[in-house]
């Protein structure tokens, strides 16, 4: 919930006082929090008192278990997105920001 | 680019984790991540705010964006079903495990107490795994299926951590369908877990 609240009035901000100019340094601020908190995660992972010997036992199984869940999501979501929600051509890739 | 920064922020991690930090630094983390996940949120509401034209897009989406949700969810049940087939588990450990969809820290301590430590392990692991490889494949999806699919992946992660990858690879309005679609993934996680596993056991 917390989160919620700040994103809002992280949209206040943007909305009301946020320089323009500044929206590229914004960006690489979020490509900066990403990496720390992916790496975090990593640390967590790692230091699990076991971490080894329970990735050697049950790593794999793990793996599987998110991976077959997410196909399913991906197809499903695509199927009923395709057929119910309107499309639109715009897209964007890597680094690019929109106008 | 962004994912080779995450895969070596990951693998970074894991090894300063496993070999470098002693226990206090990693305690330190928690709230490193938590204070790292508002600044994000803040400047993500930021780019959300500054763009004039999600408003008027959100006026163009009715229910239907509810679709997304759903289709996360029934496909995660389907994948825990199909999962326990490879892994030769029960159905109930399965099926618990994949309603996760991707909120590794309540999942493991749920499915823990209702299948064991072992099954909470795989919980937690595999819900984190989730998180992990929607950040990796993100982008791939963002080019092969459409834009809302992107979301379909990060599951109940869509409102907070997965976001930024999700507004880099799509649009800025897709962020706030994004956000509803975690926060009614997060909603429906605390029940549907229980519910599976007493139903399928």
């Amino acid at each position: 919930m917390t989160v919620i609240i700040i994103m809002v009035i992280g949209i206040i901000i943007g909305l009301k006082i946020f320089p323009e100019k500044w929206h590229k340094k914004n960006q690489h601020l979020q490509v900066v929090c990403v990496a720390i908190l992916i790496f975090s995660m990593g640390v967590k992972l790692g230091s699990r008192d076991n971490f080894l010997k329970e990735i050697s036992e049950i790593g794999l199984s793990s793996l599987i278990l998110a991976i077959v869940p997410i196909l399913f999501s991906v197809i499903f979501v695509y199927i009923l997105t395709e057929k119910y929600l309107k499309k639109t051509d715009v897209k964007k890739h890597e680094g690019e920001i929109e106008e | 680019m962004m994912v080779i920064i995450a895969i070596l922020a990951l693998i970074v991690g894991v090894l300063c984790g496993l070999f470098l930090f002693t226990d206090n630094i990693v305690i330190m983390f928690d709230s490193i991540s938590n204070i790292t996940l508002y600044i994000l949120m803040l400047s993500v509401g930021i780019a959300v705010g500054g763009n004039k034209l999600i408003l008027k897009k959100m006026r163009e989406y009715n229910l239907t964006v509810l679709f997304i949700p759903f289709g996360i969810i029934v496909g995660s049940i389907i994948g825990g079903f199909v999962s326990a087939f490879i892994l030769n588990m029960t159905f109930a450990d399965t099926v618990s495990i994949s309603c996760g969809l991707g909120w590794y820290s309540l999942s493991g301590i749920l499915v823990s107490d209702l299948a064991g430590a072992q099954a909470g392990t795989i919980a937690f692991l595999s819900n984190l795994f989730r998180e992990i490889i929607s950040f990796m494949i993100i982008p791939i999806i963002a080019k092969i299926t459409n834009e809302y699919t992107v979301i379909a992946p990060a599951g109940a992660t869509s409102e907070d951590t997965t976001l930024p990858m999700i507004m880099k690879y799509t649009r800025e309005d897709i962020v706030i369908i994004s956000v509803i679609n975690g926060m009614l993934c997060s909603a429906v996680v605390p029940f549907i877990i229980p519910m599976m596993y007493n139903l399928l056991k």
